[in-house]
């Protein structure tokens, strides 16, 4: 069973006139311990499908399952239990919350789920440590590097027995050291287990991908394996321009 | 892992995350407050203030008046005779029989040069009952007959310090101490021990009788109740202080609904955040109303901090005014307790309105920061004027009790004045969306002031409605003083001038005075006769008082006629007195500015006019004149002339009969008041040194009361209204315009000018402060509307004739110019605090 399939799904924005179709159809089905990368020329929508690969919003047409369970059935609580548990997001820019350290974001999503203080703290220092953040869990987000503040973010994607990880431009805004170590970051979420579904601009990331699914205009217009080497994908993106 | 995993976790964790979650939440909340406390500063500060101002204001009310067991020390009964005889000694064997006895002696003495008086106590020091009437500054207590302690005043007065010889009471003896009745600092006296007062004046004994055991005191006694006590306050200072508790906290919850919508707004992209790792609603509710609640828990303890040092600080200065020593910890502490809880729940309520509205904002809007848009609908006025018109009927319901005197609805009146509220909360929204389509054509920096105000009604609504209760209170007390006072025949007002002390004859015994008090702590009143003092011995004490204040003596004469008369639906009260020649000439009143012909002089403005008015008299037996018969007359049109000479007060002669109509109608009189007007106010320690001396004379003291007047209401009320106002218009301006600051940079790069970006800022104030006095005083207009219009004791409507347009028009106009002046001048420095501002 997939991790996390989408069914046909379109969105539509607005009404009427200002009617935008920003996904249209789309197939997508993500096995456990797999990483799939999505790329596409801005407004493609690639945003748009991972918010509802999600359940951050809800598609006009189509059904999402994750671990099999269909979220259109689903109320408001039981979504948000799927994204405490299940489901890890990692955005572009901004990620923490500026009043928590560190570890208390890490282990906020095991708060939230009733997990006492001192054993959400233990789990998050552990997924800190996996990333090598252990010197730094009680610095305020503030207090971090861009590079370090993802690496946390991704270590509250990752925290509890998460299996789902939607990360949207993890290295947009940082360079390309520090996007390269995010990015073999999860894919070492993805070597123990957890599906992952990364947007991205940069090609030679989306290489260590399992999967690339290119969008146009809403639509998924190209699904390729990746090429063996990263030069073959920076000549195929060269003439195939995003 | 496999879904049994899942579920059989799931099943040992609370579905909502429980404790953890919430710990987790407030956490988070506390530490956003900790860093955030600036923008929270205004809601934080309304809060500390109105709390500390109640804790100080009831603790200073509570305490004001002299201590319930003055005079009585721990004994729960007490008499009081005034010389040392057989008669009292009797009494005293008597009460020994029912147990212990405590026996204080004073004798008065004057001080050399001075109107004042001093006592010679002798109390024992640590007698069974006296100990919280007597406490020790320095020194000690006199041992033996040789030794005397004295007051602070009574040392300034003799120049007399410890270890120094005095002879009082004609003998030599050593001042040990300086002491103080803790219960009553105007008391100055000499304390010996037992035996040492020659010939006592005043003698007390205080005991706690067996309940029941009273009569064995035998007749010739009279128990009787204290004036302190009797003149219990109908209106409890608790009482008064809770009510305008409420209706501050309500005032400050909607001025704080903007604040925390405002912040709410700020913090969209982090809650979006929270919900993207799976917070729930609930979570996210608690986040914004936990912050609103540290904000509510903080102001409170603050409050109490403030309002405590507040006290301590104050608490000397108190006690000399109060005449009586006061508890550090003397607080009304139902009072304080409930401040402190009504803060937290208005602080509560004021932010979980913008919690709610946060949940509705779909995550990926709010992790965008993008706020939900602006409300377009149409805010519909029917809710609030429904609620008006049930007020309204509710109101007329009340008046209309008691056969039109309004007495018998006090919970219809009370819940239509309640109503009242939610009525101008409903109805401001729809206000602000009608000035905003008035003010379509207006200039640009009009047009957008009056859209931004409709658009983010959902924070200018709430402090319109703040505005317009304000008002609604001023107004309403605006106009209910105007009614009342305006009416000349049911006089109200102050009773006296601060000059004036009125002497009128009391019922009181001359003899004994026994006080009980009963099993539940009242004090309780058994009525036996005793004999009367003569007018000759009423006469002379009251020279004697005025004597002793170097004043003149006016006495009142009270004529067996009196006046009569209704206009709208009230008649007349108070008392007449004669015109005499002595008091004409104490006022001033020369015989030639008397019209020959008029029947009352009166100082009451516009007696003369009413119509209706008529004088009866006679009735006492008296030969009458021609044409009248033995039982008295009555002129139906007297001449009434009004001299502004006259005093106003309602307890001094402000209307008399002429002896033009005395002589006319055989009218016959008798003194049994007096009038003593002094050069100067008089001081606390004169009035009191005069009630001593009429305690033994038969004769009551009455000093001018707190009954403030007419005028000095209306004006205080609509202070009060204005200052309300402007103070919420100070609070929420800034929050109403903080949502649009990027509105102002942009104006500001396209060319805009400052004057536009200052008339922003005045059109903002200036029309939340109009459409706010509108409001209340629309409202206000309507509830007193609707209790008169069934009320036919208070004067129907047409007692709101008197319209007080000088109040009405400051609170209408001028107080929205000084708002939108202090907006114009304040909107200069608007940029910087733009700079400032931190997005996020
Ligand atoms: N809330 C919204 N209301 C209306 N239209 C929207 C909304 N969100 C997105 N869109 C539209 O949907 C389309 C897809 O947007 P989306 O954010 O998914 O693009 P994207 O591929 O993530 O672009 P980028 O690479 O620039 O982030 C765009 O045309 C956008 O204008
Ligand atoms: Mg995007």
């Amino acid at each position: 069973m997939s991790m996390l399939e989408l069914r046909h799904v379109s969105k539509k924005y607005g009404q009427g006139a200002n009617e935008v179709d920003a996904i249209t159809d789309i197939d997508l089905a993500v096995e456990r311990g797999s990483l799939v990368a999505i790329m596409g020329p801005s407004g493609s929508g690639k945003s748009t499908l991972l918010t509802i690969a999600g359940s951050l919003e809800e598609p006009t047409a189509g059904d999402v399952m994750i671990d099999g369970a269909s979220l259109s059935g689903m109320s408001r609580n039981e979504k948000a239990r799927l994204r405490r548990r299940s489901i890890g997001y990692v955005f572009q820019d901004f990620n923490l919350l500026k009043g928590l350290t560190a570890v208390e974001n890490v282990s906020l999503p095991l708060e939230l789920d009733g997990i006492s203080m001192k054993k959400a703290r233990a789990q998050g220092m552990a997924a800190l440590e996996g990333l090598g953040l252990t010197d730094r869990a009680d610095r305020f987000p503030d207090e971090l590097s861009g590079g370090e503040r993802q690496r946390v973010a991704i270590a509250r994607a990752v925290v509890g027995e998460r299996s789902l990880l939607l990360a949207d431009e993890p290295s947009g805004a940082l360079d390309s050291v520090n996007g390269e170590s995010v990015m073999r970051m999860i894919l070492a979420a993805c070597h123990g287990g957890v599906a992952a579904v990364v947007v991205t601009h940069d090609a030679k990331l989306a290489s260590w991908a399992d999967r690339v699914v290119f969008l146009r205009d809403g639509k998924a217009v190209d699904e390729t394996l990746p090429p063996p080497s990263p030069e073959a994908l920076l000549e195929s993106d060269v003439a195939n321009p995003s | 892992m496999t879904m049994d995993d899942v579920s059989l976790r799931a099943g040992r964790r609370t579905p909502g995350g429980g404790i953890p979650a919430r710990r987790a939440v407030t956490r988070w909340a506390w530490r956003l407050f900790r860093s955030e406390w600036r923008q929270q500063f205004l809601i934080l500060a309304l809060i500390t203030v109105a709390v500390a101002a109640t804790i100080l204001g009831s603790t200073v009310a509570v305490n004001n008046p002299p201590p319930k067991n003055a005079g009585f020390g721990t004994a729960q009964d007490s008499v009081s005779f005034a010389s040392y005889n057989q008669q009292t000694q009797s009494v005293i064997a008597k009460i020994k029989n029912l147990g212990t006895v405590q026996v204080i002696e004073n004798e008065t003495y004057s001080i050399p040069g001075s109107i004042n008086t001093y006592q010679l106590r002798s109390q024992a020091a640590h007698g069974p009952y006296g100990s919280p009437m007597l406490s020790l500054v320095s020194g000690h207590f006199p041992a033996n007959a040789n030794e005397v302690a004295v007051t602070h005043g009574v040392a300034g007065a003799f120049g007399l310090s410890v270890g120094q010889t005095w002879r009082v009471g004609g003998v030599e003896r050593q001042v040990v101490g300086i002491v103080e009745n803790p219960q009553s600092l105007l008391e100055e006296f000499a304390l010996v021990v037992p035996g040492q007062v020659p010939n006592p004046a005043q003698v007390t004994a205080l005991f706690d009788a067996p309940s029941g055991s009273l009569h064995s005191l035998g007749k010739g006694v009279q128990v009787n109740t204290p004036a302190s006590v009797a003149q219990s306050n109908p209106l409890n200072p608790e009482t008064i202080s809770l009510a305008a508790l409420v209706l501050g906290m309500l005032m400050i919850a909607l001025v704080s609904i903007g604040g925390f919508t405002v912040l709410a707004q700020r913090r969209m992209r982090s809650i979006g955040m929270l919900e993207s790792i799976g917070a729930t609603d609930r979570h996210v509710r608690l986040v914004v109303s936990a912050n609103g609640t540290v904000v509510g828990v903080v102001g409170a303890i603050l409050g109490f901090v403030i309002g405590f040092a507040g006290w301590l600080a104050y608490r000397p200065s108190f006690e000399q005014s109060a005449h009586h020593v006061v508890g550090m910890f003397a607080l009304p502490w139902i009072v304080v307790f409930a401040a402190m809880v009504l803060a937290v729940v208005a602080a509560y309520f004021a932010s979980s309105r913008p919690a709610r509205a946060v949940t509705r904002i779909p995550i990926v809007a709010a992790l965008s920061g993008r706020p939900a848009p602006p409300r377009q609908i149409h805010r519909s006025a029917v809710p609030g004027i429904v609620i008006i018109a049930a007020a309204f009927l509710l109101l007329g319901y009340a008046g209309g009790t008691g056969g039109g005197d309004g007495n018998g609805g006090t919970p219809e009146l009370l819940l239509g004045l309640v109503l009242l509220m939610p009525g101008l909360i409903l109805l401001a929204p729809f206000l602000l969306s009608l000035t905003e389509r008035v003010g379509r054509r207006a200039p640009i920096a009009t047009r957008l002031a009056l859209r931004d105000l409709a658009r983010f009604r959902a924070r200018s609504g709430s402090a319109l409605a703040a505005i317009s209760i304000g008002v609604l209170v001023a107004v309403i007390v605006v106009l209910a003083s105007a009614s009342r006072f305006s009416n000349v025949l049911d006089y109200a007002g102050p009773n006296l001038a601060s000059n004036q002390l009125a002497l009128h004859t009391a019922y009181a015994p001359r003899g004994s005075v026994i006080v009980h008090r009963n099993a539940k702590g009242q004090l309780v009143q058994q009525n036996v006769k005793v004999e009367s003092a003569t007018p000759a011995e009423l006469a002379a004490g009251a020279a004697q008082i005025a004597r002793g204040l170097g004043t003149q003596l006016i006495a009142l004469k009270s004529p067996n006629a009196n006046l009569s008369g209704t206009q709208g639906g009230r008649s007349w009260s108070g008392q007449i007195y004669v015109a005499t020649p002595q008091l004409l000439r104490a006022f001033g009143i020369k015989a030639s500015q008397i019209d020959p012909n008029a029947d009352v002089l009166t100082s009451r403005p516009g007696l003369s006019g009413v119509s209706g008015l008529h004088m009866d008299f006679g009735g006492n037996g008296q030969k009458q004149g021609p044409g009248q018969n033995s039982s008295g007359g009555s002129d139906q049109h007297p001449v009434i002339q009004e001299i502004s000479a006259l005093p106003a007060g309602t307890s001094a002669p402000n209307t008399v009969i002429t002896e033009y109509a005395m002589k006319k109608y055989h009218i016959s009189a008798g003194t049994s008041d007096w009038l003593i007007v002094g050069s100067q106010t008089f001081a606390a320690s004169q009035i009191s040194n005069a009630q001593l001396t009429a305690s033994t004379a038969q004769l009551s003291v009455e000093s001018r009361n707190d009954i403030p007047s007419g005028s000095t209401i209306i004006n205080y009320a609509t202070l009060f209204g204005i200052i309300i106002a402007l103070g919420v218009l100070a609070m929420s301006v800034g929050l109403v315009r903080s949502e649009t600051s990027s509105d102002l940079r942009t104006l500001a790069a396209t060319g805009a000018s400052s004057y536009t970006r200052r008339a922003l800022t005045a059109v903002t104030a200036g029309a939340l402060g109009f459409l706010g006095a509108l409001l209340g005083v629309g409202g206000g207009y309507i509830a007193m509307i609707g209790w008169l219009r069934s009320n036919s004791l208070n004067g129907g409507i047409s007692a709101l004739a008197n319209i007080p347009i000088g109040d009405l028009m400051l609170i209408l106009f001028g107080m929205p110019a000084i708002a939108a002046i202090v907006g114009w001048l304040f909107a200069s420095r608007e940029p910087a605090v733009m700079g400032r501002q931190p997005i996020e």
